[in-house]
């Protein structure tokens, strides 16, 4: 048997530390559903999930309670959509969006991905229809999320799909006005976009997938900032603590943490017969309070987050979070590191409504964490071209540095910096971020065409 | 070899112990199959299974043990089997849980979360306590292959916490395997 004192330390690590299984996402290959017309594409779509993911949800609970491990979110990812609609119009788009939010809610799933399209080089016709369709789309739905892939190490940045990708998260925000643009909460932008990531909003089932697969994201900042303080507590008094045995005391926890994903996600799997695809081991934020990577921050010695040191920290928890999650798992994937979404991180929206964090210390962050300038309220009069400028600044530092960016920008309509919005639940709320400099980049964003790859991804 | 023998020994703990029994089981020409130990508030006890040629009796190993010179007396109680003991490992079943209990120490927490289990069709595989200050900790892993209901459980655990101010954790095994193991079964 083993130890009580590792027994304990694993319950305290699941009761009171916010551990959980934060999504299992099922991928669902949606190619071959295409029929003659848009109403037997959809038919064939809400048939094809109601078959493989009609007991999901259930399994998953049974398995979650078996192991006394919750686990927060099932989801579902599907085949780019703008793939599987290839030739339909905007409203045929729209349609699809309804059927899947339909066939989302059948099975019981709290969101699904991948009302998404590839155009890191060049748009389709179709390409061009569906960002047409993503306005209505996702203001009509409510579990539908969106994302498109505009930027590739290998291929460079597509500014002319930029371009209008900052219009439509105009549009997206106007269009759900009321509910505080939430539109955009629900879409992103990615450079070099990973096709077996299971969080939310970003994920799909990449075209190199089987036909159906499970992937599992594992979160836990609260279970890190509780054994780092616990750790600190231990040495006061005593020989000082130096970062490199901080940072093994993170590896560690975060083996902890992924292990049980990994035990979760093979046992779904076994037990629906759908192969097991990644573990995607992120620090993914809640808005409850101790489930922060804000709070890490603090822990770690900046007394406000944004404050210099910050990026480092960030680097330093980024790069302990992925040898403790790779060493954990036989398979690791998706996005693995720690997340920075401000709306959904009550200890980052604090620094932005106190000034420490801003968006140009946000976007260096972004050069060394998983992720990008995710979930950002703006004031709803930035233009256009401003956000899109601001995400080709994000897709350059992923097109450059060979990683994940992506950007989820939300310019709140009716509200200038300094205003709150709150969308609520996982979601969460934040004051407005400041945008300096706004409406100074349209002769930019008027060229159009591609930025071309750099020169390191000529491998061949 | 053909007799086996369990053979239980506790004592006030110091240096030396095991080697004196296990010294005694050798010169009677015994082989060790396995054997256990604790040690608790500075008392060991052991328990081993030893096998001896068939002329060897309980006396005869009782009365080799008695010679041992030291200056504390053991306490010793041998059994003869009848049947002979599947020494292989056995893994823990499928359906092994943990049970962590912690609350304030009085009289009678062991016995209470023991007859709950027993009470619930729950064989106790291994048990645990602690005391640090005034807070008792038990950790028991638990069989539950012959529960009749998890859900019942869960309820009937939740209403026994409440009535006995114990803090209950009950949780696979596997658990516990996968965050501190390196092997992944």
């Amino acid at each position: 048997m083993l130890r009580s004192d590792q027994i304990l330390s694993t319950v305290e690590m699941i009761q009171k530390e916010n551990l959980d299984v934060r999504t299992v996402t099922m991928g669902i290959n949606l190619l071959d559903c295409r029929t003659g017309d848009v109403a037997g594409t959809c038919d064939r779509i809400e048939e094809r999930i109601k078959a493989l993911a009609g007991n999901f949800v259930a399994t998953c609970n049974d398995i979650s309670r078996k192991l006394g491990i919750p686990v927060v979110n099932k989801r579902i990812a599907v085949t780019p959509i703008a793939f599987v609609g290839a030739g339909f119009d905007r409203f045929g788009f729209i349609d699809l969006a309804i059927c899947l939010d339909r066939a989302a809610a059948a099975v019981g799933v709290d969101i699904l991905g991948g009302f998404s399209a590839q155009v890191e080089k060049g748009m389709t016709a179709t390409d061009r229809e569906y960002i047409a369709s993503l306005p209505e789309a996702l203001a009509r739905t409510e579990k539908v999320c969106a994302s498109i892939n505009i930027a590739t190490s290998q291929k460079g940045i597509n500014m002319d799909a930029l371009a209008i990708v900052g219009r439509t998260i105009k549009e997206l925000a106007e269009k759900t006005r009321d509910q505080g643009g939430f539109g955009a909460a629900k879409f992103v932008v990615f450079c070099n976009q990973p096709g077996d990531n299971p969080f939310m909003a970003g994920a799909i089932h990449g075209l190199e997938e089987a036909d159906a697969v499970l992937n599992i994201g594992v979160s836990g900042p609260g279970v890190i900032a509780r054994a780092l303080e616990r750790m600190i507590g231990h040495h006061q008094g005593k020989e000082p603590l130096r970062l490199d045995e901080i940072a093994e005391e993170i590896k560690q926890t975060t083996f902890r943490v992924t292990r049980c994903g990994e035990l979760i996600g093979r046992q779904v799997s076994k037990a629906l017969g759908i192969e097991f695809g990644v573990v995607d081991l992120s620090l993914a934020p809640t808005p409850t309070i101790g489930d922060s990577v804000g709070e890490i921050f603090k822990i770690l010695g900046v007394d406000a987050v944004g404050a210099p040191g910050s990026t480092a920290i960030l680097a330093m928890l980024n790069d302990a979070v992925k040898k403790g999650g790779i060493f954990a798992s036989k398979t690791v994937g998706g996005l693995s590191g720690a997340f920075i979404p401000v709306m959904e991180d009550a200890v980052l929206a604090e620094a932005v409504g106190e000034g420490s964090l801003c968006l140009e210390k946000l976007e260096s962050m972004t050069c060394v964490c998983s992720v990008g300038l995710d979930m950002i309220a703006i004031p709803g009069s930035v233009d256009a071209d401003t956000i899109s400028a601001i995400i080709a600044d994000e897709m350059a530092l992923g097109m450059v540095n060979h990683k994940t960016t992506a950007a989820r920008i939300i310019p709140v309509p009716g509200k200038e910096a300094g205003d709150h919005v709150s969308f609520g639940g996982l979601f969460g709320a934040s004051p407005i971020m400041e945008i300096r400099n706004a409406g100074k980049s349209s002769r930019f964003m008027a060229w159009g065409g591609r930025i071309p790859a750099p020169i390191h991804s000529f491998k061949n | 070899m053909s007799k086996q023998m369990i053979i239980s020994v506790m004592s006030k703990d110091r240096p030396g112990i095991i080697a004196e029994i296990t010294g005694a089981i050798y010169a009677l020409k015994g082989d060790l199959a396995d054997l256990n130990q604790s040690i608790l508030c500075g008392y060991l006890t052991m328990i081993l299974i030893a096998s001896f040629e068939e002329d060897i009796t309980r006396e005869d190993v009782l009365a080799e043990i008695s010679h041992i010179q030291s200056g504390e007396k053991f306490d010793v109680l041998i059994k003869e089997m009848d049947i002979p003991i599947e020494i292989a490992h056995i893994p823990p079943p499928t359906d092994t849980y943990v049970l962590t209990a912690q609350g304030r120490n009085r009289s009678g927490l062991v016995h209470s979360i023991s007859q709950f289990c027993y009470s619930h069709g729950i064989n106790i595989l291994d048990l645990a306590t602690t005391l640090s200050e005034d807070q008792y900790t038990m950790v028991l892993q638990l069989d539950m292959r012959n529960i009749a209901s998890m859900d019942t459980v869960i309820v009937d655990l939740e209403i026994f916490s409440r009535d006995s101010s114990l803090k209950l954790v009950l949780q696979h095994n596997d658990i516990f395997r996968v965050t501190n193991e390196i092997t992944l079964h």
